[in-house]
């Protein structure tokens, strides 16, 4: 596991590389002066040299999700090492764009280092990132990005997630069935082009399959139980569900355990904790799992990266991508995700 | 026998309306039982809780922490079951736990709002993020699962939330219609000034409303928490929205004094059926907002025109008119 980390910091490093070599060359053609005076912004601190001070701020979508927690956790084992000199300071998003927005104002004016970020309103969000670039301060989004160009994205797959999660549903069907998707709450890219991923590959490889109905249940379990009966009620016969995330394919499984149809497929996206146990114990069939934890680890990483070189985002022309690996988990392979990899 | 009005009879007519439009629309799984439990099921939450709420609301006072109590209190019996290592003495030793949990928070709310005459707005408005405030803490903002013991999770399978939702909302009902209580409770929310001088404690009934209030919403948190088989501190999250809407389509007013238990499992039940309606018909979810908002907004007028002096005048002038010409 340390070593995939490794590896994907080490692809980041080169993709930073890559684009600032690129992104130089145009800043250089339109003029020195402004490449010139937004470096100028950039105090270099350097987190091994343990002299300066570096303070990181994390600014959560919602701090009272799992996964948010996860990051958190994620970010604070990273700097671990550097306690006595790194400070990471959690600020709640409250799911709200407006509040992001006021937070950030205040990590500026309170000249932060380093700032990791979920913007709950990519475009609301993209002037706040924008001034905390021009200010010197580092921007990493974690799976939420922004329309303004940043420092760097840490993500989960999205596409390619529900697109394996299409492929394995296939495979366990046989190629031909019904279909029904549980959906989260629209206007999210992660969650929006998950479930593309997974459509455009049924239409495209499957023609047997069929996708019946598609319902939302805003992300939340007890919703989910409630949306899987109605399809129960609908429908004679329903051979696989794909839940967005893991808490709605946890409920489907619940509301198909109590109507008698253990033999429904269920796919969930995420790979939560008591998702793998489900799957351990054969009540769901799988998930894409992602390591939030390292996810954390990865954003703080590169963060700290970014405070301590002479790098200024000015020289990206897009936002560099750093890409989480995921992990297929199945009955047969959930074992292989070792208790203290489960967040 | 008392004749029954129009009035009286608006919400079952728009109960057999519903009942109508869905089962033409979907009669192979509309009018099923399980299907009717899954739609009982899924509001019996917020009729449990509207049950207890509905004292606030008539003494004119709203309970905005409903919702962060919930998970809090769900919390607290989650985690006192893990604590007692899953047993069956868990589970009864949490659902006590819980049940105080819910009553202290309701007796706060009370001795605050009737000791410093703070809105009941702003106080349970503060408390309300205390509580998710408290329930991050407890959880570390984590999932805790709670899949055992059966004593535990059958507490949230059909039919049991259901029976939980009639025996609350029947309790409820009694001490409203039939007790002096409950003839208090409507006289303070009508009147506080009069309810005073005729000798009624206006601040014993304020705490006791918040009381009951917390107690509902504490059995709500317990029946969300066996649902879903575990809590987090989000759980529960805008719940107060479910039961205060509940509570007005019902035809609770906000300002107290009026309102009836049925009318609020009515609201409650409104809720549930649009949504699976919506769910059945297959709409897309995008579209289910302003589907739900328009439903809601033709049934409450429904409901208020019955109720309007005016509209009645117009029917009794037009009984009469029509009685002239024959």
């Amino acid at each position: 596991m340390k070593k995939k980390i490794l590896a994907i910091a080490l692809a980041a490093v080169m993709v930073f590389g890559i684009t600032a070599c690129s992104g130089e060359a145009t800043a250089r053609d339109e003029g020195g002066a402004t490449t010139e005076a937004s470096a100028s912004n950039k105090v270099k601190k350097d987190v091994y040299s343990g002299e300066q001070e570096i303070k990181i701020a994390y600014v959560a979508h919602d701090l009272s999700t799992p996964n948010n927690q996860a990051w958190l956790e994620g970010i604070q084992r990273e700097i671990a090492p550097w306690s006595d000199h790194v400070t990471v300071q959690a600020f709640n998003g409250e799911s709200s764009a407006e509040t992001q927005v006021t937070i950030m104002t205040d990590i500026i004016n309170q000249q932060y280092d380093a700032i990791i970020l979920q913007c709950s309103d990519g475009t609301a969000l993209a002037d706040s990132v924008t001034q905390a670039e021009e200010a010197g301060i580092p921007v990493v989004t974690l799976n939420l990005d922004c329309t303004s160009v940043h420092s760097a994205l840490v993500m989960a797959v999205d596409y390619d997630a529900g697109r394996m999660i299409a492929d394995q549903i296939a495979e366990e069907i046989g190629g031909k069935g019904k279909v029904v998707i549980i959906e989260g709450v629209q206007g999210l890219t992660r969650t929006d082009n998950m479930e593309r991923g997974f459509i455009e590959t049924v239409e495209a490889n499957y023609p047997d399959i069929e996708i019946i109905d598609k319902q939302s249940a805003s992300f939340e379990k007890e919703t989910a139980m409630t949306v899987m009966n109605s399809f129960l009620q609908n429908y004679d016969q329903i051979d696989a569900v794909f839940a967005i995330n893991d808490a709605m394919a946890e409920g489907a499984a619940l509301a198909c355990q109590s109507a008698k149809k253990g033999d429904i497929i269920i796919w969930g996206a995420d790979g939560e904790k008591d998702a793998l146990e489900m799957i351990e114990s054969g009540q769901m069939t799988g998930t894409i799992y992602t390591n939030s934890w390292d996810q954390g680890s990865t954003a703080a990483k590169i963060a700290l990266l970014m405070t301590g070189s002479e790098y200024s985002y000015s020289v990206l022309s897009e936002t560099p991508q750093v890409i989480m690996e995921p992990v297929i988990a199945t009955k047969d392979t959930v074992g292989s995700i070792s208790e203290e990899d489960r967040w | 026998m008392k004749k029954l009005t129009l009035n009286q009879l608006s919400k079952p007519i728009i109960l057999v309306a519903f009942f109508l439009i869905l089962t033409i629309l979907r009669p192979s799984s509309f009018l099923s039982a399980s299907n009717l439990g899954n739609v009982l099921w899924s509001v019996s939450v917020y009729g449990i809780m509207v049950s207890g709420t509905i004292f606030v609301f008539l003494l004119g006072g709203i309970d905005l922490s409903i919702g962060s109590l919930c998970g809090l209190t769900a919390v607290t019996c989650v985690m006192t079951i893990r604590h007692f290592n899953y047993s069956t003495t868990g589970v009864l030793l949490g659902i006590l736990l819980t049940l105080g949990v819910g009553l202290l928070a309701g007796l706060v709310h009370g001795v605050i709002i009737t000791t410093f005459k703070v809105p009941a707005f702003l106080v349970t408005f503060a408390t309300q993020i205390i509580f998710l405030g408290l329930s991050m803490i407890f959880t570390n903002n984590k999932i805790l699962s709670c899949q055992n013991p059966p004593a535990f999770t059958m507490i949230g399978k059909n039919p049991v939330p259901i029976i939980l939702m009639i025996i609350a909302a029947a309790i409820s009902w009694f001490v409203l219609r039939k007790t002096a209580t409950g003839r208090y409770v409507y006289a303070v929310g009508g009147n506080p000034q009069a309810a005073a001088i005729s000798g009624i404690s206006v601040t014993k009934i304020t705490i006791m409303a918040y009381m009951i209030s917390g107690f509902t919403t504490a059995i709500g948190g317990i029946v969300l928490a066996s649902m879903t088989q575990q809590c987090m501190a989000s759980t529960g999250s805008g719940y107060e929205q479910f039961v205060i809407m509940a509570g007005v389509i019902g035809g609770i007013s906000l300002l107290g004094g009026e309102g009836t238990v049925p009318g609020a499992i009515f609201g409650a039940v409104i809720i549930g059926l649009l949504q699976n309606g919506l769910n059945l018909m297959s709409v897309p979810s995008t579209q289910h907002g302003l589907v739900r908002g328009i439903v809601i907004i033709a049934a409450v007028g429904f409901d208020a025109l019955q109720r309007d002096p005016a509209f009645q005048g117009w029917l009794a002038k037009r009984k009469q008119a029509r009685a002239k010409n024959a």
